[in-house]
């Protein structure tokens, strides 16, 4: 909690002080004051049936607060299969800070931790860089490179896409790609592309901030990994149905 | 055009109780703006001073009870009349929660009668009264607002009007109409959601119909050059307007659409119409089918008469038009927002009660290339020219969709100074999303949607001074400033730096005489306000008209002349309120 105190402190040194420009008794207040807000946005809160029938609650959130340039964000992405009597399963929980490098892009740097939420579990504690934005032709990106304990580097990619079909519906293809720079042995993250998934699903806003969804995800594992997933006799491949609600407020 | 469900619904339900609360609506609208206006002989009351309330109050808008900031208990407020030559006392008493301020838009005073807190005074604190003093040494139309936070978009505005010193209005009657865009919404969860989710109030996107439609007009090809051109930028040809009818319920004196606000004339008078946009981020498209219009003055400042059949007016500016209805019959007064997702209309009638045909909304306009700066270059792919590019017009900037506008022109429309603007991308930092690769002079079009109307739009072009104005100089000086941009974080500045982050005011030299040159480098359109001061548009015509909100279209540029008379400080800014807010403004200092 250190360190997200430091990096806090950091961002707000950044964000505060605004230069007085005009000509103006002291005491006269600003013709236009600085300002900062934020969002919460559940952009996956979903439910998943497998293609071996489990049943699994998935969320991918972030929050935000701060100014245009320079913000903290702090995202997190878990699951938790239903009646399996696994505890809930830790993508990632990351807070970072953001600044606005370009018109699209936030640079973003800071600390995340994964794994198990069982209590007792070790979980995996690692440094996090991110180039978070909109590419061109309009592709929401978020890509992360991590850095854990061991040294070990990881790389995620995931671009969204929101393809209008009226003024409140959209159908928004979606990609996910994981891979290791370094042989993470103990997270079974071997060398090279490890995962890919895709999703497609279509989305109607009741409101900008409530807009239900439905659809269906293919995901499989690469290169090594999916070797090793084999050759311990279990699938490489996994499809899905999905329904759930984009949320922010 | 495809409508929103929701807001054909909304429309309608708005429609019924409105009906119900005409009878509630006339009490609680302004008294001033009245069927019968003005007629020629009144006297004009210059009492030694007027006292100015200011409180929130529940008021029945469009058949729902909102809170509007009131001032003498109506919203918009009071006509202030005053008269050329008279010392103006007006007493303003501050009734809120929060500190306020009024600002006189387009009057030339002294500094700390300016209103505008933390540049002219400390502001009004709740409980206090405020006196302004100044002497009145101009006529025409204008209007006055906070300048205090978003308390415009509550309705803290109201209409001014300076009649000449030999008291002649040059019309029968006359009526003032003032527009104003109302929101049930708290104004900073608007701005609020601008910030967080861009879009949020348009409802007018394209949609894949849109790009299957424009495949089946002009192929495949081309199509996909179009949309390859917006998407790369990622920006969005139909943002035309950040707050929309969506949300907005449009005003015409504090009346909604269902109230049909109604303006009395006699066939055969002349009458004198005062629009002023009160609104706080609405363009209008203003116009009265079956009559057409003599614009006399533009700002408050006398012009040569145009004749038209439609003008567009930026958020603070004003236009005076004289209308003569030879025949006994009602006309629809109908203002439709820019980006046709709205309108209000009224009525000038011969007896309260009479209504004429309401037009429909016009198709929600599309921006060509010429709003990425790219006329030069990328001219064959204008859309909003594809007719007229074959049609022998010279000038490369009249290549864009000048036709409409072309029409209007009884008189032969000289071209602006050509300005030479060049810089590279990237040069304004993460804050400005896009650069005017080639920004062009666009007085002589009518702009977006108006491009291929048939019938006659004014243009800044078609504005010539009634006379010349008294400093003749030639500019000493050129100043350059860039408005800048970034829609997805709604960021909005002056060459990439906001207020909050500039070191110092922009400096003018007491008594010289500069050229303000101002470069678009957004995809949005700016009204543009100096205090204190005139802005003589170079729009290549003699005398110059003279204005005190300029207007300008994504990637124009347009010069200006200013004599630096006005020692003090004196905000500039962006009149769209969240633009403001979001950080497009600076403080001038002439000393």
């Amino acid at each position: 909690m250190r360190k997200l105190e430091i990096v806090v402190s950091l961002v707000l040194a950044g964000v505060s002080g605004p230069v007085w420009a005009g000509h103006a008794e002291d005491d006269w207040p600003e013709p236009v004051k600085s300002y900062r807000t934020g969002q919460i946005l559940f952009d996956r809160l979903e439910v998943t049936r497998t293609d071996n029938d489990e049943d699994v609650l998935v969320w991918d959130m972030l929050a935000w607060y701060g100014s245009d340039r320079n913000r903290i964000y702090f995202k997190s992405e878990g699951e938790n299969q239903k009646d399996d009597g696994e505890p809930t399963e830790l993508e990632s929980a990351e807070v970072l800070a953001s600044r606005l490098i370009a018109p699209f892009w936030e640079l973003q740097g800071g600390i995340g931790t994964r794994g198990s939420l069982a209590s007792g579990a070790e979980r995996e504690n690692y440094l996090v860089f991110s180039l978070f934005g909109l590419a061109p032709y309009r592709f929401e990106m978020d890509n992360s490179i991590t850095v854990n304990e061991d040294g070990d580097i990881a790389a995620t990619i995931e671009a969204e896409y929101d393809l209008r079909l009226t003024q409140v519906s959209y159908l928004q293809p979606r990609l996910e790609v994981a891979a290791a720079l370094t042989d993470a042995e103990a997270y079974d993250r071997p060398t090279g592309l490890n995962d890919i998934r895709v999703g497609l699903r279509y989305r109607y806003e009741l409101s900008r901030e409530f807009a239900p969804y439905i659809g269906a995800y293919w995901s499989r594992s690469l290169g090594d990994k999916a070797d090793q997933i084999r050759a311990g006799g279990g699938d490489d491949s996994e499809t899905g149905l999905v329904i759930g609600a984009r949320i922010w407020f | 055009m495809e409508k929103p469900v929701e807001a054909g619904r909304r429309r309608f339900i708005k429609s019924a109780l409105g009906a119900a609360s005409a009878l509630a609506m006339a009490r609680m609208a302004p008294t001033w703006a009245s069927p019968l206006g003005r007629s020629y002989s009144d006297v004009v009351n210059a009492n030694p001073a007027v006292d100015l309330h200011i409180r929130r109050a529940d008021m029945n808008i469009g058949g729902k009870v909102g809170r509007p900031i009131t001032i003498n208990g109506s919203m918009p407020g009071p006509l202030i009349r005053l008269k050329e030559g008279q010392r103006a006392r007006l007493n303003v008493t501050n009734s809120l929660a929060d500190d306020t301020s009024i600002h006189w838009h387009g009057i030339i005073l002294p500094e700390n009668m300016d209103g505008v807190p933390g540049v002219s005074f400390p502001g009004i604190k709740p409980g206090e009264t405020f006196q302004y003093e100044y002497d009145v040494q101009q006529n025409g139309t204008y209007w006055y607002h906070s300048h205090s936070g978003l308390q415009e978009q509550l309705g803290h505005l109201g209409p001014l009007v300076i009649d000449p010193a030999d008291g002649d209005i040059g019309a029968d009657r006359e009526h003032v109409i003032i527009l104003s865009d109302w929101t049930f919404e708290d104004p900073h969860e608007v701005f609020r959601n601008l910030t967080v989710a861009e879009g949020y109030y348009n409802y007018q996107q394209r949609t894949l119909g849109d790009t299957f439609a424009d495949i089946r007009r002009q192929g495949l090809a081309k199509t996909l050059e179009q949309r390859s051109m917006w998407n790369t930028m990622r920006m969005s040809s139909r943002d035309l307007l950040d707050v929309t009818g969506s949300t907005y319920t449009y005003l015409m004196n504090g009346r909604d659409n269902a109230t049909n606000w109604t303006a009395l004339y006699k066939p055969g008078e002349k009458v004198r119409l005062r629009i002023i946009n009160g609104s706080a981020m609405s363009f209008f498209d203003f116009r009265i089918p079956g009559l057409e219009m003599v614009v006399v003055s533009a700002d408050g400042q006398p012009i040569k008469p145009v004749t038209v059949d439609e003008f567009r007016i930026g958020v603070a500016e004003t236009y005076d038009v004289i209308v003569t209805p030879k025949s006994d019959r009602p006309y629809t007064l109908f203002a439709e927002s820019m980006d046709r997702s709205g309108y209000v209309r009224g009525t000038l009638a011969t007896e309260v009660g009479q209504q004429a045909q309401v037009p429909d909304l016009r198709p929600v306009p599309e921006r060509g290339m010429a709003a990425m700066g790219m006329s030069h270059d990328m001219d064959g792919m204008d859309m909003s020219s594809s007719k007229g590019d074959e049609s022998g017009m010279g000038g490369q900037h009249e290549m864009h969709g000048d036709h409409g506008g072309g029409m209007a022109a009884s008189q032969q429309r000289p071209s602006a100074p050509d300005l030479g603007i060049e810089h590279a991308p990237g040069g304004h930092g993460p804050a400005a999303a896009m650069i005017a690769r080639n920004p062009v002079s666009r007085l002589n079009e009518p702009g977006v949607g108006l491009e291929d109307v048939d019938h006659r739009v004014l243009v800044y072009g078609d504005l010539i001074g009634a006379h010349p104005w008294p400093d003749e100089r030639e500019p000493e000086r050129d100043i350059e400033l860039h408005l800048t941009g970034n829609m997805e974080k709604y960021m909005w500045s002056f060459d990439g730096v906001k207020f909050t982050e500039v070191d110092g005011p922009v400096e003018f030299n007491h008594g010289e005489r500069l050229r303000l040159i101002m470069v678009n480098d957004t995809m949005m359109d700016h009204p543009i306000h100096l205090h204190g001061m005139w802005m003589e548009l170079e729009n290549g015509q003699y005398p110059r008209p003279r204005k005190h909100t300029i207007s300008l279209k994504p990637s124009e540029v347009v010069s200006l002349q200013i004599s630096a008379d006005a020692p003090g400080s004196w905000a500039f800014h962006c009149h769209l309120l969240y633009h403001m807010k979001a950080g497009m403004f600076r403080v001038v200092n002439v000393s």
